[in-house]
């Protein structure tokens, strides 16, 4: 299954993976950052921070404008990709391999998962 | 209604994203902001900023009118020679700036902001009872192309340009043998010439250009890379560093003012005053410390206490960090080496005050 078909997205350009040991990986899709153009800065959260969905998390900045990243369900962090931090331009090839952002433990509801979008669904939303 | 340029097609062609900008549909960037930005720094750029005003002036009082709506002296503006003006209000806030092109006898022209056409038109008019003098905006009838960058001159020479010109000065020229006013003025700190022609050459003109500019190294260039290469050259962006509330003193405009002009113009008393004794707030330029992004509207802090606002900021591809344009209260001790903070996400972060422009001037002519 390729990754876009692994994926959930929410209305605010967030994609959420579940990986295989039941942690999360959320990301920005590419369409986001597609819009937003050349990144030049990115800030992420704390490992150990608890956030509810929907909870500002992150911000990110292009040449063009300023951002913030939401939680697309309630979770505790537990990694972040500094590595990114250091290079955000690296979003701009890949929002997945390299350009995830961070991973996180769930601490919600399944239903919290209800209103996020397949890929194929979440694009026809936004184009 | 969102109006488009006669140019508007080809930015489509040409894949730009398209954003509407003071009431025009205009493409943002072709490509990334970065890229056009170093473009237009190390080889050359072609925009259209067909949406900029052009608004005539002629009659017998057109020096007596000119010099009654700006500060500048234009009894000293020698023909073909264009100044840099701002258009203030009675209380010395500026209701736009502008460029003052001087065509003939009697006969000028002046370029302004897309943004402000109409403020502009109504002001002069109201201004202009009891003088002999017609003003006549000619926006709609006009497209203008800028071609921006070191090799801008030598790319408009491989297409017939035949007169030679000074910064700042304007010519009838001929171009691929079609005649218009070629003006070597800019927004972006490079050397350049600004093309003003009929909007039925337009899309020629367009496409020739970028022809004649490929061993150049052209590329057509956005409003994004338009804004980071105006501020780096800390160029104002009125609605942004500029409105009705500021006057050129307190926007560091001081150096387009002549302290000896004699006619009475509008807001004279309160610029002259400030002029010597400095305005309530001051336009200066800062550098961030950290990777952070200083934006417009954000706030400024001095010693723990809130000291103003910042108007433009951007990352600098040249200087490599981030820099703005703020005002702040005018306290003396905010100046160039000092350390103020500027509020981004409920956080303070350093910045440094720097000298204007960011980066050193570069549209004097190169040999």
């Amino acid at each position: 299954m390729s990754i876009t078909e692994r994926i959930l997205c929410t209305k605010t350009h967030e994609y959420l993976l579940k990986n295989d040991d039941d942690t999360y990986t959320i990301g920005l899709t590419d369409y986001a950052v597609e819009q937003l153009g050349d990144i030049v800065f990115l800030e992420l959260p704390e490992v150990g921070t608890n956030y509810s969905k929907g909870d500002s998390f992150a911000a990110i900045e292009s040449v063009k404008a300023a951002s913030e990243i939401y939680m697309p369900i309630s979770g505790e962090i537990i990694d972040v990709n500094t590595a990114l931090v250091e290079a955000p331009e690296t979003l701009n090839e890949d929002v997945y391999e390299n350009g995830w952002l961070v991973k996180i433990k769930a601490t919600g509801d399944m239903a919290e998962q209800d209103d996020l979008l397949e890929y194929e669904d979440y694009k026809e939303e936004v184009h | 209604m969102v109006k488009e340029t006669f140019l508007h097609d080809k930015h489509v062609a040409l894949g730009a994203k398209m954003v509407d900008f003071a009431g025009w549909h205009m493409p943002v960037q072709y490509t990334t902001i970065v890229e056009e930005h170093n473009t237009v720094r190390n080889a050359v750029g072609l925009f259209d900023v067909s949406h900029m005003g052009e608004v005539f002036v002629s009659g017998k009082d057109s020096l007596d009118f000119l010099q009654k709506i700006v500060p500048q002296d234009i009894s000293k503006l020698p023909y073909e020679k264009a100044v840099y003006c701002q258009l203030p209000n009675k209380n010395g806030g500026l209701i736009d700036d502008l460029i003052i092109y001087k065509l003939g006898i009697n006969y000028y022209m002046i370029i302004c902001n897309a943004s402000r056409i109409d403020e502009d038109v109504n002001w002069m008019s109201l201004n202009s009872r009891g003088y002999d003098v017609k003003i006549d905006n000619q926006s709609h009838n006009y497209s203008l192309l800028a071609v921006q960058g070191p090799k801008a001159d030598e790319l408009l020479r491989t297409m017939g340009l035949d007169t030679e010109q000074d910064s700042f000065t304007i010519k009838t020229s001929s171009i691929l043998g079609h005649k218009m006013l070629v003006s070597r003025t800019g927004y972006t700190g490079e050397d350049g010439y600004e093309l003003l022609v009929e909007n039925n050459f337009a899309e020629e003109l367009w496409d020739k250009i970028l022809e004649y500019g490929k061993p150049f190294g052209i590329k057509p260039i956005g409003l994004g890379a338009r804004d980071t290469l105006r501020l780096e050259a800390a160029l104002h962006l009125y609605g942004n560093d500029l409105d009705e509330e500021t006057t050129p003193v307190e926007a560091g405009l001081s150096w387009s003012l002549p302290k000896d002009k004699k006619e009475d113009y509008n807001g004279k008393s309160v610029i002259t005053n400030q002029l010597v004794n400095g305005g309530k707030k001051k336009l200066i330029g800062i550098k961030m410390l950290d990777k952070n992004i200083a934006r417009h509207g954000y706030d400024v802090y001095y010693n723990g206490e809130k000291v103003g606002i910042v108007t433009s900021g951007c990352i600098s591809p040249v200087l490599g960090c981030n820099i703005a344009l703020a005002y702040v209260k005018n306290i003396s001790e905010i100046c160039n080496g000092a350390t103020v903070q500027v509020m981004i996400r409920e956080k303070l972060h350093d910045a440094e005050v720097v000298k204007k422009p960011f980066i050193e001037k570069r549209n004097r002519i190169r040999k």
